[in-house]
């Protein structure tokens, strides 16, 4: 819970084309807490994550990472700043093992050999230190592994490398309620580890059972940042469907950026 | 007119101290242990040295540092061979298991419990689980006590399970049951389910560090194990906690405890059930059937778990605007429904708790999961041998 933010983006534009697809967006993320990223389909979520990650070049803004300005022009410099992301398909190779995918196009050489157990007590390392019950064996093939499972092989390489940053797309789309509950308790874990991350969700009950904050988009915009302490469900879906909700959000026809730090009204406090 | 705590005494508490802390933290190097407790080298190196004769400790040489210097020995707490046992009376299950000194389950064996099983019918089934463990042992183990984590209100001085409505005990002397039927020379100590499990959760689990935590518990019923000021909550007799029979509803439904619109009538499993439409069906993978229901699209299971987590909301908020604590943690089927209905519980807690309260409650999940009630039970047995390491080993 920290004040300062580690990442904070300021004025953040984007356009393909004639298509503007993100405008003067701010948005931050807090070492120790997790950042829900919400919004409806094409409200930018995915453009935003890839402007960080450095896939995509931003048109204007700023990048603050630690206190310090930085540019973000390829994905090697987000990885040289210790951020991450785990994409909905995950990115793991079938027919590899464990410890493989966790250093696939990284591994650790001693020499001229890849130096197998350096990297496979890292991996154990990194899977004890999440408390990851789940995996037998460390060289078993990701083919043989279960939806839940393949998440947290994910999710452990993206903290392999002393990141600070991880974002996690969709963690819980497509898993049974056991193993969305395993993911969700694994993602609080990583930020109570001390990390910033970002989770991107449209499953409302996701946001609220881990995020420390809700950051909400609307057609490119950033209508709000909010302590999930201060809103209520109704709320965020209103500002998700509206970009509006109360006080909240934004406010006539004009606003570019209604940069929400006002405590919600939890007057409405309806339950759906 | 005593003048202060003569040089046994102190000695006594400081082996105390560095054995809670290895066994709290695990290995640790002397050096750190210097600092964390604020003794002098030479001093930790004389209680090491005590413990390690004791066979509650061993010294080796650490890892490789790659510092200059000579590096520091490092203590560890002899977890194979002291060790306690633990059992859990569940409402569907029996659990016996042996865990070592530094928490960590060693050997374990679960029962089912038929409902309505009597504590004197209950301590053969557990009694024969150790049976079978104790053939498994090395040689030179050392056993320093037992504790029992049970469904239900215990007294505090001599364990007495005064009622348990969920088990259908009343006045059920489980710990000198275990205790003759174990023919083990140790005490047993019984705690309340919840009770034992904050006590894991504090200690070494998602609320070490935090000194404010109110962990509840759920099966049929809904307990809260609370830690105040860094300190178990127990009330004047051991029964505090019993925050499932907090009424919510003046005309609510008929709780086991034979009053109406008890808190756990909402959210425990026959609310959860019933709400569902499910009354025929009980335990806890019926729970979670609902729960998988209302993932795939079942209507009436998401109304069921809607409507419970509304609920449970509700609840919290009162604890919260109660004891302001900085963290919430949901055990047992409370995980599940959490988890399931988080939209729910933080919706209706952010609209009903008052905003100083609410400002930093964390809401989690446990970290040690199923396994906290059983390194809870093993807590109040290692107790004894930390007040005072030298005369219970």
């Amino acid at each position: 819970m920290s004040a300062t933010p580690l990442l904070e983006l300021r004025g953040i534009d984007k356009s393909f084309g004639p298509v503007q697809v993100l405008r003067d967006v701010a948005f931050a993320a807090y070492p120790g807490e997790v950042t829900a990223l919400v919004g409806d389909n094409g409200a930018g979520k995915s453009t935003l994550v890839k402007c960080i990650s450095g896939i995509y070049p931003t048109d204007a803004g700023q990048f603050v990472f630690d206190g310090r300005p930085v540019n973000i022009h390829s994905p090697r410099d987000a990885a040289a700043l210790g951020i991450e992301v785990v994409y909905q398909d995950l990115a793991l190779c079938d027919n590899l093992d464990i410890v493989q995918n966790m250093f696939l196009g990284r591994e650790k050489r001693s020499g001229i050999v890849l130096d197998e157990p350096t990297m496979e007590q890292m991996a154990a390392e990194t899977l004890a230190g999440l408390s990851v019950r789940t995996v037998k064996s460390l060289r078993q093939h990701v083919s043989s592994l279960s939806g839940g499972q393949r998440q947290t092989v994910a999710i452990a390489k993206a903290v392999l490398w002393n990141s600070r940053l991880v974002i996690l797309d969709e963690p819980t789309a497509a898993l049974g309620v056991a193993q969305t509950a395993q993911v969700l308790e694994l993602v609080r874990r990583l930020a109570d580890n001390g990390l910033a991350v970002v989770l991107i969700s449209h499953n409302m009950n996701d946001v609220f059972a881990v995020s420390d904050r809700i950051a909400a988009l609307y057609l490119g915009q950033m209508v709000a940042q909010v302590k999930t302490t201060d809103i209520t469900h109704a709320q965020v879906v209103e500002l998700i469907t509206a970009g509006r909700s109360g006080g909240l959000g934004l406010t006539g026809e004009s606003a570019t950026n209604g940069n929400g730090a006002a405590p919600a009204d939890s007057t409405t406090g309806g339950v759906s | 007119m005593r003048v202060g705590p003569s040089q046994d005494e102190i000695r006594r508490q400081n082996l105390g101290a560095l054995l809670r802390f290895v066994h709290v933290h695990g290995a640790t190097t002397r050096a750190e242990l210097t600092t964390a407790l604020g003794l002098n080298r030479s001093t930790i190196g004389a209680l090491t040295a005590d413990l390690a004769a004791a066979g509650l400790v061993t010294e080796g040489a650490p890892r490789e540092t790659g510092r200059a210097g000579r590096p520091s020995l490092v203590v560890r707490p002899e977890s194979d061979r002291v060790f306690a046992y633990a059992y859990s009376i569940e409402v569907d299950r029996l659990r016996a298991a042996r865990v070592g000194l530094g928490g960590a389950v060693l050997d374990r064996r679960e029962l089912d419990r038929p409902r309505g099983l009597t504590a004197a019918e209950a301590a053969p089934l557990l009694a024969g689980a150790v049976k079978e463990m104790r053939q498994a042992l090395p040689e030179d183990a050392v056993c320093v006590g037992a504790g029992v984590a049970v469904c239900g209100m215990v007294r505090r001085d001599d364990g007495l399970v005064r009622l348990g409505p969920t088990t259908g005990w009343v006045d059920e002397p489980i710990g000198a049951a275990l205790g003759t039927e174990l023919g083990v020379d140790v005490p047993v100590t019984v705690g309340n389910v919840a009770d034992v499990a904050v006590f894991a959760e504090h200690a070494r689990g998602a609320a070490a560090g935090c000194d404010n935590v109110i962990y509840l518990y759920g099966d049929v019923g809904v307990g809260a194990g609370i830690i105040a000021g860094g300190r178990r909550l127990t009330g004047h007799g051991g029964y505090s906690g019993e925050v499932g029979h907090m009424v919510v509803a003046r005309d609510g439904a008929r709780c086991e405890c034979g009053n109406r619109g008890c808190w756990e009538t909402e959210i425990g499993e026959h609310g959860l059930l019933r709400a569902a439409g499910r009354s025929d069906a009980r335990g806890r993978e019926a729970m979670l059937a609902v729960f998988d229901a209302a993932d795939r699209g079942d209507a009436q299971a998401q109304i069921a778990v809607r409507q419970a987590g509304d609920w449970l909301g509700f609840g919290v908020a009162n604890l919260v605007n109660i004891f302001n604590p900085e963290m919430v943690i949901f055990g047992g089927t409370m995980r599940d429904l959490y988890l399931a209905a988080a939209a729910q519980v933080r919706s209706r807690l952010n609209s009903n708790g008052l905003p100083a309260c609410l400002e930093h409650v964390r809401l989690r999940t446990p970290k040690l999961g199923a396994d906290a009630p059983l390194v809870g039970a093993a807590e109040l047995a290692f107790d004894r041998l930390l007040a005072d390491p030298l005369d219970v080993s």
